[in-house]
């Protein structure tokens, strides 16, 4: 059932409250409208995670909703939040592996690369579009990627390192 | 997410108080007052501001730090809930205000083909950034803690501007008793004091924004 933001911010006031019955019915419906949100934008292996990230939250910043405002930007900015912050924590993650040999499997840590993946690789270079898109959805090695796009394989590691940097930017910006 | 899940955060409801913009202003005038009495207590104000008729630049000074320490503030607070959309920006046309100083300050000095030389090495300096600084450490602490309670979602530039309204409101207290009323004087250590706190605050505070 679609609940309207007008009943959201009723029940998010009433939760504000301490009313555990709306608060139940609130995080229903959050649940669901934030599985649409993020499944527009990340992997489906991704979704849970994040929809169970940000309803936490929700739930420990709750006393920040102001029921003079509309409940859903709210939420989509604590939803944008969290997800920019699984894609720093992966930056990182991708920057300290720069340092020694990428795994391979280490794409299914990274949520990255899979975030609106068409319309944010269009916006850096192709050649860390490419291989951003070999390395962390399709789950290619350095060495397979490098081969494969006849970067070496420094390059590779730098271009992944970079686009991943600038798409944090990006997210962040939007 | 399971219902079981839904039912654990359910469960640890508890009423909560509404995050207040007032409370933040409301430290921040505070640290800012205690910033003015001790400065007072240990240096002393200007005179013309102890007797109430302040020179016109004190005034004016004075005028431009509270309003970019206000417009700063009032985005600041908007930062602390999360929103989609625009965000304050007031804060830009005051900075902008503010950075008249320097620039006059530039644009004298190249009108008269001298550089402001007394103003440069004056030893009130020191004071200047030291007192000013101090206090926007206090204020900019004040803000902080004020924001943990809040959910900052984009922390570097809610950090800039933390330093910044603690640059301009620990400015604003120094100014008090700051003996000197030159444009120089204003546009290069004024200028230093917020540029610094407003750095300081863009390098230190994001990690204790993020949530």
């Amino acid at each position: 059932m679609k609940v309207s933001d007008t009943m959201l911010i009723a029940l998010m006031r009433r939760a504000q409250d301490g009313d555990a019955t709306a608060y139940r019915t609130l995080l229903s419906s959050a649940e669901s409208w934030l599985r649409g949100f993020f499944a527009r934008r990340i992997a489906s292996a991704e979704v849970d995670d994040l929809v169970q990230e940000t309803l936490i939250s929700l739930h420990r910043k709750r006393a920040t909703y102001d029921p003079t405002r509309p409940f859903l930007p709210w939420l989509a900015a604590i939803a944008r939040y969290r997800w920019v912050d699984r894609l720093r924590q992966t930056y990182r993650a991708a920057a300290d592996s720069l340092d020694g040999d990428l795994p391979v499997d280490s794409h299914e840590d990274v949520v990255t690369a899979q975030v609106s993946i068409d319309r944010l690789l269009a916006q850096i270079s192709p050649a860390q579009a490419q291989v951003i898109a070999m390395v962390k959805i399709d789950g290619l090695s350095i060495i397979e990627a490098a081969a494969k796009s006849g970067q070496s394989e420094s390059l590779v590691k730098v271009n992944i390192h970079r686009g991943l940097k600038k798409l944090a930017t990006l997210v962040e910006s939007e | 997410m399971s219902i079981f899940s839904i039912e654990q955060l359910v469960d640890d409801l508890t009423p909560v108080r509404r995050l207040n913009g007032w409370h933040a202003a409301l430290a921040v005038a505070a640290m800012t007052a205690l910033a003015i009495a001790v400065t007072a207590w240990r240096y002393g104000l200007r005179g013309d501001v102890m007797i109430g008729a302040p020179v016109p630049m004190v005034l004016v000074r004075a005028s431009v730090l509270a309003l970019l320490g206000t417009a700063s503030l009032t985005a600041v607070i908007d930062s602390a809930r999360p929103r989609v959309g625009r965000h304050s920006n007031g804060w830009s046309w005051m900075l902008g205000l503010a950075l008249t100083f320097p620039l006059l300050t530039i644009a004298l000095s190249i009108s008269t083909a001298t550089m402001p030389h007394a103003e440069m090495t004056a030893t009130s300096a020191y004071w200047c950034l030291g007192i000013s600084l101090s206090a926007a450490l206090l204020i900019g602490t004040a803000i902080t803690l004020w924001l943990r309670r809040g959910a900052v979602t984009v922390a570097g530039h809610t950090a800039w501007l933390v330093g910044l309204c603690a640059g301009a409101f620990g400015t604003f207290a120094y100014s008090l008793h700051c003996p000197s009323s030159t444009v120089a004087y204003i546009g290069i250590w004024y200028t230093a004091a917020v540029g610094t706190s407003a750095v300081a605050g863009r390098l230190i505070l994001p990690p204790l924004l993020r949530w």
